[in-house]
């Protein structure tokens, strides 16, 4: 067994991927596409809640709204005038890969791409005895526990939950019912974009922020989506609760290619089960 | 009530539906026949607005206002409802569920309440299963969910695609009565067949598809005595 420290650290990158890889998927149930740009909305957010919590001194928690807040609206923006104006998800995909390097670039001019820092906003830890939890790491699975809480009532006890449900399975006969898949999709955009934009915010503490922290998670989220099975929002979890424990595991046994050993499992887990953890069997 | 003149519907360059016209008044019960690739869902869509009729290529009227390039939902609202080919339930959704979206539009409570209590009389096989996910019913039980989903957005008019599609002969019989039941509590009907028999003995007035234009039309009494609609559809 690893240190328990090494657990808690692999506990808190689930979440991260957890929240991001549940973004992605609910705007793909949507949409039909991947946002590859997910990454960059996670960064931003921890710009956000950098500047909002030095520059202007509003409150650490407000702040990951505001971040949510913002990227929401910058998500709608997107689908709006680049998903929308392209034909194709081939097309698409390209255009959210070409803002990665847009997003990056203009928080590279903007920022410069120095490493910033975030002071710890709660100090101290927390001793369990065999574990001790820094109450910073604490409040990301606290955040990662409500946001999934929250999303499980929205989807399974709402009516704009039910409509998403449908629209994810059925869509044209959701539409002759007279639900839009329009209204949706900005809805699940902003929603995916702003969990994104909090997964960074939650994180900016613990963490050098920089406008290339985007990548890893966004990598991670896919591979998460991935092992869960593409469509499937349990997957998403289940998968994202994989990874950040193997990643962390992993990275402490051998540090060197580490990633090529993850990566090599993960295909070890597809060749056993190519859809996927949760996904439907391609028949 | 609904009158469509000379629509066309192209899927890239092949016109799937030529110059077609069509007339319903309220209450009528219309049933169109037409084989394989005739265009009958076609026309159903090109009305419920799954595929747009643009508009120099024909017109659409409910109700007196013009309809075509409309939203589904918007046609939907004025009282237009499709019970799709196929079914096309929400699988993961429970039997309540599926309802629900049915009723999605509308706003009164109780009124979805009542539509509800009135779906599961009519398919009484239905309340025990309200909590069961709609891909776990059997095939009957499927296309009845499809016909009282339909039924709780509170139709004027309906558009049945192929209903008895894959059912077998006893449950086709219950279904032909709940079609006749529903048309009696003052729904007008539009019933799309390939089992032409069913259609024939259900409706009052019908039209014959082929590929893609109305090439004949009548009282159902007169189209089952017709050698062509014999000869092509009834099989005798
Ligand atoms: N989405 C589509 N894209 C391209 N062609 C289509 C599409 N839908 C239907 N068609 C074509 O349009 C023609 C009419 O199809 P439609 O489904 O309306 O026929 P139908 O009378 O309902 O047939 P069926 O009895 O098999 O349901 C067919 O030739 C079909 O191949
Ligand atoms: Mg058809």
């Amino acid at each position: 067994m690893p240190p328990a420290e090494i657990l808690i650290e692999g506990l808190t990158q689930s979440c991260i991927y957890m929240t991001m890889a549940f973004g992605m998927v609910l705007v793909f149930s949507i949409l039909g596409i991947l946002n590859w740009t997910h990454g960059q909305l996670f960064m931003l957010g921890a710009f956000i809640v950098f500047y909002s919590t030095t520059a202007a001194g509003i409150p650490f928690p407000i702040g990951i709204l505001l971040a949510g807040l913002v990227m929401a609206g910058i998500g709608i923006l997107i689908k709006k005038f680049i998903i929308d104006r392209i034909k194709g998800e081939l097309y698409i995909g390209v255009a959210t890969l070409a803002l990665i390097f847009a997003l990056e670039g203009a928080a590279s001019l903007l920022f410069t791409s120095d490493d910033r820092g975030l002071a710890i906003i709660l100090p101290g830890v927390l001793n369990l005895g065999v574990v001790a939890i820094s109450y910073q790491k604490m409040a990301v699975i606290i955040f990662t526990l409500i946001v999934m809480t929250a999303m499980y009532f929205v989807l399974n006890h709402t009516k704009v939950g039910l409509a998403i449900r449908a629209v994810a399975q059925q869509p044209v006969a959701a539409s002759l019912y007279g639900i839009s898949t329009e209204r949706l999709s900005l809805i699940v955009m902003g929603i995916g974009c702003a969990l994104a934009a909090m997964a960074g915010a939650i994180m900016a503490p613990l963490y050098p922020i920089n406008p290339f922290i985007g990548r890893t998670p966004m990598i991670m989220a896919l591979l998460a989506i991935v092992i869960g099975g593409l469509g499937s929002l349990t997957g998403a979890i289940v998968g994202g609760l994989i990874l950040g424990f193997l990643h962390s595991v992993i990275a402490y046994y051998i540090s060197y290619l580490s990633e090529v050993v993850l990566f090599g499992l993960i295909i070890l887990i597809l060749l056993v089960r190519p859809q996927g953890l949760f996904g439907a069997s391609a028949k | 009530m609904l009158e469509l003149k000379n629509i066309w519907v192209k899927y890239g360059k092949k016109a799937a539906v030529r110059k077609l016209s069509l007339s319903v008044n309220k209450g009528d019960f219309v049933t169109i026949l037409g084989a394989n690739g005739a265009g009958k869902t076609t026309m159903l869509n090109a009305i419920s607005g799954i595929v747009k009729v643009k508009k120099n290529e024909g017109e659409i009227y409910f109700k007196g206002e013009k309809i075509n390039g409309w939203k589904p939902g918007k046609i939907a609202s004025l009282g237009i409802i499709q019970i799709p080919e196929g079914r096309k339930l929400f699988p993961l959704l429970t039997v309540k569920e599926n309802l629900l979206i049915g009723a999605y539009l509308r706003k009164d409570r109780k009124g979805i309440q009542q539509s509800m209590d009135e779906a599961l009389t009519l398919f009484p096989v239905l309340k025990d299963k309200l909590n069961a996910k709609s891909r776990e019913l059997s095939g009957g039980q499927q296309q009845m969910l499809a016909i009282a989903r339909g039924l709780m957005a509170k139709p004027e008019m309906l558009l049945l695609d192929e209903p008895s599609l894959g059912l077998s002969p006893l449950i086709r019989q219950q279904l032909a009565e709940t079609i006749k039941e529903i048309h009696r509590e003052g729904v007008t009907l539009v019933l799309v067949e390939q089992n032409a028999r069913l259609g024939l003995m259900l409706a009052s007035y019908g039209y014959v598809l082929e590929n893609g234009e109305m090439s004949l039309q009548g009282k159902t009494s007169d189209l089952l005595k017709n050698d062509d609609v014999k000869k092509a559809y009834l099989g005798v």
